[in-house]
């Protein structure tokens, strides 16, 4: 690795937050227990032939790659905040569905009623897998699309531009989900 | 005139495949060499995955020379592009935020999910190369995505052997130790479709699965340009 490249990597957007509690032991366990976790919904058995190959498994990913999860900022969990991812995972379906509908009678209407264009909205959100989270979550919704994160703002591509101040197109778009992505993440 | 010849070599052929194939049952079985795996394959080689008994269990010697080719293949592609390369390092561009931290959200994922692959071989579809293959690709994602995390050339180098020295010991060791060929499956084959039988089928998938992952991933660096 030329010592460009390594320069690039450490300025990256990902190390933006420094050492925001997530220590290595942590970051660590976080891995450790998700791995192991998907390990047991894919072989989907207790045997504990299968139980103890996913703990080598996971053990050893976990002690190469650990530094992956250090500053991407994961939340830390806690019952109040699992609740919250459930309820997040159905307020994003329910605005997915709402969304598709919009779409199709946009598209239907023979009219064509669309106004397509490129806005920018601001989040309050700072960690950057919560950056993550809710820039997929606009694309997810038919009809929004975003195009990239720089910093605290996204950049929206909309079907209908209805706004086009910023503080406007942020609570159309992102309001809902950035009021419970801050209960999970912040 | 090239027309009439063009023709000529077309009625050559069509004879050729005609007089072959007349004779062959069109669906039927013409060896009785696959009804035999499929019948027997469980109990010869406690594989629960027919496939794998054949890959690894009947014809393990054509596997090992696949291995060898892969790992031919790999290392003249790292050798012809190592020696056409100049020496300035290129300038790359910033992944996006959201590449970035989803490539490092999903890396131990995909990796775990490649080694569950490759060692559920004997049981499920897939196996060593099926395994080493998204491996490979976990380490592209992260390529692309944040390009702080290469495999280092050591580390590459002793896995890659690793795997290949288990490959050939295993069938070495039954050709003493059972007495019988080179790669007989001499450890207890235990119960069809638990996760420790099917003898040593299971340790070759975990060497074949690490060792083509590295060796992709290595074709992959290579062919990013950069080394070290």
């Amino acid at each position: 690795m030329s010592v460009e490249e390594r320069e690039g990597a450490a300025a990256g957007p990902v190390d933006d937050e420094g050492a925001a509690g997530t220590g290595g032991f942590r970051s660590a366990l976080y891995m450790f227990v998700l791995l192991f976790l998907t390990w047991i919904l894919l072989t989907f058995s207790l045997d504990w032939q299968e139980l103890a190959a996913g703990a080598v498994v996971s053990l050893v990913i976990t002690l190469f790659f650990e530094g992956s999860y250090r500053a991407i900022g994961l939340p830390t969990l806690s019952p109040r905040r699992l609740w919250y991812m459930l309820v997040y995972v159905v307020v994003l379906g329910w605005a997915i569905i709402k969304a598709n509908l919009d779409v199709a009678i946009r598209i239907l209407n023979p009219k064509l009623p669309i106004r397509p264009g490129i806005v920018v909205i601001r989040t309050g959100l700072t960690s950057s897998m919560a950056k993550l989270v809710l820039a997929n979550s606009i694309t997810l919704t038919p009809g929004t699309f975003t195009l990239d994160v720089i910093g605290d703002r996204l950049l929206i591509h909309w079907i209908d531009v209805r706004a086009e101040g910023l503080e406007e197109a942020t609570g159309i778009i992102s309001g809902t989900f950035e009021r419970y992505l801050k209960e999970i993440f912040e | 005139m090239r027309v009439l010849l063009s023709l000529a070599v077309v009625a050559v052929l069509a004879a050729g495949i005609v007089t072959v194939l007349r004779d062959v049952p069109f669906g039927g079985n013409s060896s009785r060499l696959g009804s035999h795996f499929v019948e027997n394959g469980r109990e010869d080689t406690g594989a629960a995955n027919i496939v794998t008994s054949v890959v690894l269990g009947y014809r393990g010697f054509d596997t090992l020379g696949e291995v060898t080719v892969l790992f031919v293949a790999a290392v003249g592609l790292g050798a012809l592009l190592v020696a056409g390369e100049k020496n300035a390092p290129r300038k790359l561009e910033k992944a996006s935020m959201v590449l970035t931290t989803g490539s490092r959200f999903l890396f131990p994922l995909i990796l775990l999910f490649g080694a569950y692959i490759f060692i559920h071989g004997h049981l499920t579809p897939g196996g060593g190369f099926q395994g080493g293959a998204i491996i490979a690709s976990g380490y592209l994602l992260v390529y692309l995505g944040s390009r702080d995390r290469r495999l280092g050339k050591n580390w590459a180098a002793s896995i890659e052997t690793g795997g290949g020295l288990t490959f050939v010991l295993l069938g070495l060791a039954g050709l003493t130790a059972a007495g019988h060929w080179f790669l007989s499956n001499f450890l207890p084959l235990g119960v069809p479709g638990q996760l420790l039988s099917a003898g040593i089928i299971p340790i070759i998938y975990v060497a074949i699965g690490l060792k083509v992952g590295v060796e992709l991933t290595g074709v992959i660096d290579s062919l990013m340009g950069g080394t070290e």
